[in-house]
């Protein structure tokens, strides 16, 4: 053991005393987690410049609440009121009368005034808006932009609108339009979790209340971080063996080690550099979830079991892709086996939504029973919100553990002749027969 | 007392017979060296001896022990190829394979070797920035720094310089009077000749030489005519009785017919030219390896 765990240090600090390591921990939350950030950082920048937009109206009834509307909107939104800065651009309504005659040209001359800037949109409102009958055409609303799909202004008119168009219907029916707000009032489904009884002081502890974030991001961050983790730790076994090989290198440790320690140490040198990854991540989310006040997405239940899947799920591939390492005589030859080799671990990526939206179905149960999936997919069940039947986990880890043995026991009878083997590419067939005669 | 008993071992590679039924002892405290041709089987015996191949039949016993698959801490190894960390500095290189075969702190004999050896400027340089000759040198380290009992050194002079042969040379020696069993692979007869209590020969997977370089040369009796003539190898030609003549300019060499009669060679010599000097003498290592493994052999084997 003493050698293994000598080889295993200089693996470790190999990799963990680089630049490129601790480059690696700060850039991979942000790569992987780069679009929200994004989201969050770049929330604030808004154009303020005013937005002028026309309205041909049809129906003539929409004037006076539209130019109202806007003016309430522009005093309320458009100023922040601590700063004085300006923060949202004002909606500016022009009304122009419809040319009966010439509709088509109209719109034609409007949209020339938004290609040359002097105008962001223009909006034509059907006559018979307040009446959707017969003709559709006679009810449309239409909003012409140079990017009218994402347009915010848009999703303000269409509620604008119709809330006016419902009161108005509400007063023809012969209805308070008063008690509109009340008749249009909507209530949410709140997502809460389960009721649970308090040991110690006999009562009864109250749901908490769940988020989507919570019940999806929760297992995701899970499953991306123990990904993450064999990326980190066990997938350059592969090419640092042939390394190795390539360079003689293993001839000289092989006169200090037996074969098995050999791939034991690299072994156990990627796992501790997966831990310490690991342990940064998750003891820095759990700080940074304490401090902003969500301390109750921690999944304080889940947490030894990412760690007992994760160690296991290293040593298993880590066992196979050094073993696979050792088969390898040039860079080349380890490039054409990574991708394969990698199978294992990216197909759980393609199963991970459909199984988190319904974690109990029998799909998901059976992928995540299987032992090469079991790690990645059992986590994810297991952190996901629904929870599963209590043996499954332990299943699932029965599997594994039995799965790490073959493979640490395969990888073993591969590397001892592959690993002095030199010539001849690394043909699954020889691999095979290393495999079987040892 | 031996410490390498090998009896009667056979290694074969797919349908190549790279060691076939060779046998061998090497005693305690002596020099051994192992010459053959490219591809004879030096290292594949020595790779066995290390246990990083297994025979396929026959045994290996080191120390008293047939080891199986166990790399023992009491053996050096320096591999044919060299095989070092690139991004390593030398100096915790050297730490880490001394203390990878022995278990203990090896600081010490690191600064020894590196001073003895002319490197310590070099200690904390990476060994991607060595020449070849000092990558050599830290490999050399490598193998003895653990102070091992038995050194097994696969062509350790390839590629050195007169000075830092001469230094890893004396390193050797000085370890086998420290009392190490040291077995050396080597291409250099001369070395061989020189540094070798014992010198084995193995020729396409088999043993051709195995004993004290005087017991082998005795083999052959003293059947080398070594002499200086005016208008060397020129006046030599067609003599009746020589088997061969090996030129080295200055100086021929006229291997004998076992049947041949000196005196009449040289009066043979004597009849067409002046000689200046001459030595009858038992063949040089070099004579015999060619004798064994030389192209005439191989065309008399095709024949």
């Amino acid at each position: 053991m003493r050698k293994i765990f000598k080889l295993a240090k200089r693996e470790y600090l190999e990799s963990v005393k680089t630049k490129g390591f601790i480059i690696m921990l700060v850039l991979m939350p942000l790569v992987m987690g780069g679009s929200g950030i994004a989201m969050l950082l770049f929330q604030g920048q808004v154009d303020t410049r005013d937005k002028r937009i026309a309205v041909i109206d049809h129906s003539g009834a929409m004037k006076d609440m539209l130019l109202a509307a806007a003016e309430e909107r522009n005093k309320a939104a458009v100023i922040d009121s601590k700063t004085g800065k300006k923060i949202q651009p004002s909606y500016l309504f022009e009304m122009i009368a419809p040319d009966a005659a010439r509709p088509q040209a109209q719109k034609l001359d409007l949209s020339d005034h938004i290609r040359r800037g002097e105008l962001h949109a223009f909006l034509e409102i059907g006559p018979n808006v307040a009446h959707p009958r017969g003709d559709q055409s006679t009810f449309r609303i239409t909003y012409h932009a140079r990017n009218a799909a994402v347009d915010n202004i848009r999703n303000w008119l269409n509620n604008v609108l119709n809330n006016h168009l419902r009161r108005v219907r509400l007063t023809e029916a012969g209805i308070d339009a008063a008690k509109a707000d009340e008749i249009f009032a909507w209530l949410q489904v709140e997502p809460l979790g389960l009721l649970s009884a308090d040991e110690a002081t006999g009562g009864i502890r109250e749901a908490r209340k769940s988020s989507e974030a919570e019940a999806i991001l929760v297992p995701l961050i899970l499953f991306f971080l123990m990904f993450m983790m064999v990326m980190m730790g066990a997938i350059p076994l592969l090419s640092s063996t042939q390394e190795e090989k390539t360079q003689r290198i293993a001839e000289v440790l092989l006169g200090s080690l037996k074969p098995f320690e050999f791939m034991a140490g690299k072994v156990l040198g990627g796992l501790a550099v997966s831990m310490t990854g690991a342990t940064v991540y998750v003891a820095g989310a759990m700080i940074m979830l304490n401090i902003t006040g969500l301390g109750a997405w921690i999944p304080v239940r889940v947490i030894p079991w990412f760690f007992a899947f994760l160690v296991l799920e290293i040593v298993m591939v880590g066992s196979y892709l050094t073993a696979l390492g050792s088969a390898c005589n040039d860079p080349k030859d380890a490039q054409s086996l990574t991708f394969p080799a990698m199978i294992p671990v990216f197909l759980p990526m393609f199963l991970a939504m459909p199984i988190l939206q319904e974690p109990t179905s029998a799909f998901a149960t059976g992928m995540s029973l299987f032992p090469p999936f079991a790690p990645l997919l059992m986590l994810l069940r297991k952190a996901a919100p629904t929870g599963i039947p209590a043996w499954q986990p332990w299943a699932g880890l029965v599997g594994v553990i039995l799965m790490t043995v073959f493979s640490v026991w395969m990888g073993g009878r591969i590397f001892r002749v592959a690993i002095l083997m030199q010539g001849g590419p690394p043909k699954l067939s020889r691999i095979l027969r290393w495999a079987i005669r040892g | 007392m031996n410490v390498i008993e090998i009896e009667n071992v056979t290694k074969t590679f797919g349908e190549v017979k790279a060691v076939d039924r060779v046998s061998l002892n090497v005693p305690q405290g002596s020099i051994y060296g192992f010459i053959g041709p490219n591809g004879s089987g030096k290292t594949t015996t020595l790779r066995m001896i290390m246990n990083i191949f297994y025979p396929d039949s026959g045994t290996i016993r080191v120390f008293g022990q047939a080891l199986r698959g166990a790399a023992s801490e009491r053996i050096g190894y320096l591999p044919e190829e060299r095989g070092l960390y690139k991004k390593m500095k030398v100096r915790d290189l050297l730490r880490f394979y001394g203390e990878l075969k022995s278990g203990r702190k090896v600081n010490k004999e690191v600064d020894e070797w590196l001073e003895r050896l002319d490197l310590s400027a070099w200690a904390r340089k990476k060994i991607e920035t060595l020449s070849k000759g000092m990558a050599q040198k830290v490999q050399f380290i490598s193998a003895v720094i653990s102070g091992p009992e038995l050194i097994i050194l696969d062509e350790p002079f390839t590629g050195l310089d007169p000075v830092n042969l001469e230094a890893i040379k004396n390193a050797v020696l000085d370890l086998r009077g420290r009392g190490a069993t040291v077995i050396f692979s080597t291409h250099d007869m001369n070395v061989a000749e020189k540094m070798c209590d014992f010198i084995f020969m193995i020729f396409k997977g088999r043993k051709v030489l195995d004993g004290t370089l005087i017991s082998i040369q005795d083999e052959y009796g003293s059947d080398t005519l070594r002499l200086r003539a005016e208008g060397g190898i020129s006046s030599l030609k067609n003599l009746d009785g020589v088997e061969k003549i090996m030129d080295f300019g200055g100086l021929q060499e006229l291997r004998l017919r076992p049947e041949a009669d000196h005196q009449e060679i040289l009066a043979q010599i004597m009849a067409r030219t002046r000689i200046y000097s001459f030595d009858l003498a038992k063949p040089t290592l070099y004579d015999i390896f060619l004798r064994i493994a030389g192209p005439e052999v191989e065309e008399a084997a095709r024949a």
